[in-house]
């Protein structure tokens, strides 16, 4: 045996260590043992010198005394770590903005516009769409809406300076339209929703626009009902608002459905009971729809015997100033970033 | 419009609160807007739709009451006890021409002489104050409450006024006078209709009396009208005109000939008892009676459409609640004849509504359609969203402004003019066009935005811009982004600022065109330092601006300089490639070489780096400007750049033998064409 004291330098490594107090001195302690001239590595020096048999033991030795030691200056280590040099000063004061590369923000309709086609796409609707520019024909009469009809009241319509005999064209007043040009260039099965801009001469104040957005959306198949209308609506605003709402289907009219129907929810800001949002009803209307008239369905060349089909439409704008809690419609198109960036 | 709880009930029984009658007639499809306790009665206002001018009567609402309730109508039917001496002279004492039938299908007068005109007993005041018509008199009142009671607006003529006891249905002449009796003077037109004696328009036909026929207190005589109009024509006169009313409302939309007959014989009783006088004359010109149409329902297409089914006992009985005339044709079939005040009926499918309509909407279940309908791909909505996704990564926000803009924004943008598209009715000078660029707005966007005091201002729109070609309007997908203001970034060693400009719009264009798999992008000269053209495959789909002095005084902007983008994304998405594959990540060690050098500022770094990547060859792998420096220690008219070089060969390491002969010609290639100094 060599007549070292292993036993010895285990204990001076421990009486060592336990002296230790700052980071340099556990440097000290490092360099004394583990150093390149330290002392694991005169012992692993003096191996040579050893017998043949006696290496393998004394070889074992000094590995369990590094082993010990490094475990000491990596549990000192850590100490020092976490005690973030004594926890006198940190070494990066946490109260400093973060560096990071700025996001910016999609608009709060591309939000919402995003939001509803994709709950559809998951119910196996395509996404489609439309000029702004369209004929009287798309806008009105393909959709059974006579031209000289007060139905058509409710669709005023800016119309674009003639350039000759041709047709006469306007600027969407709706985004049913793309109804026509989908059908005409689809045959069913089908499944459609159209977002887009859509454009009505009236006077700007806090809940009108003269440009807006709206989501058209349509089905038609052999054997589309109702009962089907009122389920994907329901999953629809469900999705939106929240699995609580309450919804109710009232009988409306529009030319271009038969029967229609008006769908409003429960108030999502009192829960039915009667606030200024909701103009003390407890409802809120979110949408129109109903099952595609015979009529469109004719002008667009479909077998109205064969086919049934539904349709909805509905104001991107004023489903994302409920959604938020936006009053004036205005904020949409002033593009404050202030605004902007709340989204 | 308006009815109230207790007019209702002269014709139908309710037995409920006015609460509860009112969620009913909302979800029937009359929408009750508001319900208003008054004077001891309740006021219920209801949005008629345009489909069914029989609700826009009392009767009409008791109706759909009655069958919603299950209760009967009560309609007293007006008893003309009203004795008339139609002797042979006193026929002759009216004569009716109606110019064309398809105006004027039915005109009917009733001459009732020797009436008191006077004020209105208080309970007929009342009612039509209730419903928010002003009290006249009561011969105008009585007419205006059976326009509320039936829905067919009447007129009473002081018949001693008019001239030549003729009435003429007839277009009005051009430049036509007549002054109404709301005091305006009114001009006509041949595509107007009017009621004349033989001198003069006495009336605009369903729209407004003339003030010297009116009835006033002098009168004696009367000739009370009950007739029906060509819904267009009325429509056309009333929008000629600028003048809505009740009447015009009504005839609008249609009135029946037995609801005129009816509602006329009720008003000459009302005026006997209320007003007094004697009917001399009934006279009518024009249809009498309209054939009943017949409509036939198939209950299994009622199926189809609701996803219901419903008994046929219900069917018949919901039908005839709504005054059908019901008849079974078979087990699945059933012909109804059409009430005439129904003219919105004509087809199965109108009777499958008013089922549903009254079996409620409530009742009919929530399935999920069973379609497999095809896929409709719409790669441009997709690239889109991925364009605006990459935009605002970018740190860019997006904006959506107005389409239609005024030609002023042009002007002061001094945007190409010309190809613009106008608006024929604009409501005022900011709709006057439709936009031929986005920068227009994006610029107001950022005076705006300067205005609420922000430093930096960095926006995005994605629109349709609009202009002629040919003639014809197009419509081209656009991108458009602006720039302006200083950021500012507080990193480790301090505040740094960053003021916008040309190269960072370029930076912003760059990485989206990467992440499209654009390729051999380029921006074209800069043009005055102002404008450049943004071509790929040298072709040119955009440009880059920077706004002019002027401009940014027209703005409001001051010390600050916008850069801004606008390019077609039409244009743009046939260049894009979205397919990706694989280079190999590099297996031999590659070796670098900076070079610093001094050239004259007016050589572009782009031609540069063009002239070393063709001197270098196949060997070289990437080149990149890694420093770019001007100032004191530069001679002036001189800048300094350092390039740094990647060589590596794809298969072997690269040696530095050779290299040199690579390497070498790079730097001479800089010395002769450049003249460059390498330092």
């Amino acid at each position: 045996m060599s007549g070292i004291d292993f036993k010895a330098i285990e204990e001076s490594i421990a009486a060592d260590a336990a002296a230790v107090a700052t980071p340099e001195a556990l440097e000290g302690l490092r360099i004394k043992y583990l150093g390149r001239k330290g002392v694991l590595a005169q012992l692993t020096g003096s191996i040579p010198t050893l017998l043949p048999e006696e290496r393998a033991f004394f070889g074992q030795r000094v590995n369990h005394l590094k082993i010990k030691i490094q475990a000491l200056i990596e549990e000192k280590q850590k100490a020092f770590d976490a005690g973030a040099s004594g926890g006198d000063i940190p070494a990066v004061d946490m109260g400093l903005p973060g560096i990071a590369q700025e996001l910016g923000h999609l608009h709060p309709i591309t939000e919402v516009i995003d939001e509803i086609c994709n709950i559809f796409v998951r119910m196996g609707f395509s996404v489609v769409e439309g000029p702004e520019i369209e004929t009287e024909y798309n806008n009105f009469t393909g959709l059974n809406i006579p031209l000289e009809h007060p139905s058509r009241d409710a669709f005023d319509t800016f119309y674009l300076r003639s350039q000759g005999p041709a047709e006469k064209l306007l600027l969407r007043s709706h985004t049913s339209p793309v109804q026509v040009r989908a059908m005409k260039a689809h045959k069913p099965p089908l499944a459609i929703v159209v977002p887009g801009r859509v454009y009505r001469p009236d006077a700007v104040d806090a809940s009108h626009s003269f440009m807006f957005h709206q989501i058209e959306g349509f089905m038609v198949d052999a054997n589309i009902r109702f009962s089907d209308l009122k389920g994907v609506l329901e999953f629809f605003a469900k999705a939106v608002f929240g699995k609580e709402i309450k919804m109710r289907f009232r009988p409306h009219f529009f030319p271009f459905t038969e029967p229609s129907v008006e769908v409003d929810i429960s108030c999502i800001i009192c829960k039915g009971q009667g606030c200024s949002v909701c103009g003390r009803k407890g409802w809120l209307e979110i949408l129109g729809a109903g099952m595609i008239h015979p009529n469109v369905f004719k002008n667009v060349g479909y077998d109205s015997q064969k086919y049934t089909g539904f349709a909805f439409g509905l104001g991107i704008e004023r489903i994302a100033m409920l959604k938020y809690g936006i009053d004036d419609i205005r904020l949409f198109c002033q593009n404050d970033l202030r605004f902007l960036k709340q989204f | 419009m308006k009815v109230t709880y207790n007019w209702l009930k002269d014709f139908v029984n309710i037995k409920m609160l006015p609460e509860q009658l009112a969620h009913k007639l909302t979800m029937a499809g009359l929408e009750v807007t508001s319900l208003e306790k008054k004077e001891g009665d309740f006021i219920f206002e209801i949005e008629i739709t345009s489909n069914r001018p029989d609700w826009l009567s009392l009767i009409g609402v008791a109706r759909e009451v009655a069958a919603i309730t299950n209760s009967k109508l009560k309609i007293k039917k007006a008893k003309p006890q009203l004795k008339i001496k139609n002797s042979q002279k006193e026929s002759n004492l009216l004569r009716i021409d109606i110019e064309n039938k398809k105006d004027c299908p039915l005109y009917t007068a009733k001459i009732i002489k020797e009436v008191k005109v006077g004020p209105s007993p208080e309970w007929l005041s009342k009612r039509l104050e209730l419903v928010g018509c002003r009290s006249i008199n009561n011969i105008v009142d009585i007419t205006n409450y059976l326009l509320f009671e039936y829905g067919e607006p009447l007129h009473a003529f002081d018949l001693d006024k008019l001239e030549g006891a003729t009435i003429v249905v007839r277009r009005a002449k051009d430049e036509e006078k007549i002054i109404t009796i709301d005091g305006q003077e009114r001009m006509l037109s041949g595509d107007i209709l009017v009621i004349a004696d033989q001198e003069k328009p006495v009336a605009i036909a369903g729209i407004m009396g003339a003030k010297d026929t009116e009835v006033a207190v002098s009168t004696k005589n009367i000739l009370l009208e009950a007739a029906i109009f060509n819904p267009v024509l009325i429509r056309r006169g009333r929008q000629k005109l600028g003048l809505q009313t009740d009447s015009s409302y009504r005839f609008e939309r249609g009135v029946d000939a037995q609801t005129a007959q009816a509602a006329s014989l009720r008003a000459a009783q009302l005026i006997r008892e209320i007003a007094g006088g004697t009917l001399v004359l009934a006279k009518s010109a024009g249809l009498t009676a309209v054939k009943a149409k017949t409509v036939n329902l198939d209950f299994r297409r009622g199926e189809k459409i609701l996803g219901v089914k419903i008994t046929a006992a219900r069917i018949k009985k919901i039908l005839s609640g709504l005054g059908f005339k019901v008849k079974a044709q078979g087990k699945n079939k059933l012909a109804t004849e059409v009430p005439a005040h129904r003219q919105d009926v004509s087809r199965d499918i109108d009777l499958i509504e008013e089922v549903s309509r009254i079996f409620g909407y409530e009742n009919i279940p929530t399935t999920l359609p069973a379609a497999r309908p095809k896929i409709i791909p719409c790669a441009k909505r997709d690239l889109v969203s991925l364009i605006k996704n990459i935009l605002t990564g970018l740190g860019l926000n997006e904006v959506i402004t107005y389409s239609l803009i005024d030609q002023n924004l042009l002007e002061i943008s001094r945007e190409k003019r010309g190809t613009e598209i106008e608006i024929l009715n604009p409501l005022s000078r900011e709709q006057e066009v439709l936009r031929p660029a986005l920068i227009p707005s994006l610029a107001r966007c950022i005076a705006y935005n300067f205005n609420q005091k922000q430093d930096y201002v960095n926006i995005f729109e994605i629109s349709h811009t609009f202009s002629l070609a040919d003639n014809q309007p197009r419509e081209e997908l656009s991108l458009g982004i602006a720039i302006s203001g200083t950021r500012s970034w507080l990193l480790g060693q301090g505040l740094i600022k960053d003021e916008a400009g040309f190269l960072h719009l370029k930076g912003a264009l760059e990485v989206l065109f990467a992440r499209l798999g654009v390729k051999e992008s380029s921006f074209g000269g800069l043009k005055n330092n102002c404008a450049a053209a943004i071509l790929v495959n040298q072709q040119e789909i955009g440009r880059i601006i920077k706004l002019g002095k002027q401009t940014l005084e027209a703005l409001d902007i001051k010390n600050k300089e916008v850069v801004a983008a606008e390019l077609s994304l039409d244009k743009l998405f046939s260049f894009v490639d979205r397919q990706k594959k694989l280079h190999p990540l590099p297996v031999y060690p590659g070796i670098e070489r900076d070079i610093s050098l001094l050239v004259r500022e007016d050589i572009l770094a782009a031609d540069i780096l063009k002239a070393m990547r063709q001197a270098a060859g196949q060997l070289l792998e990437e080149i990149k400007i890694t420093d770019y420096y001007k100032g004191k220690q530069i001679p002036s008219g001189f800048k300094g750049m350092t390039v740094s070089c990647l060589y590596r060969a794809p298969d072997h390491t690269l040696t530095f033998a050779e290299l040199y002969p690579v390497h070498e010609p790079v730097l001479a290639v800089l010395k002769d064409k450049f003249s460059a100094q390498i330092r």
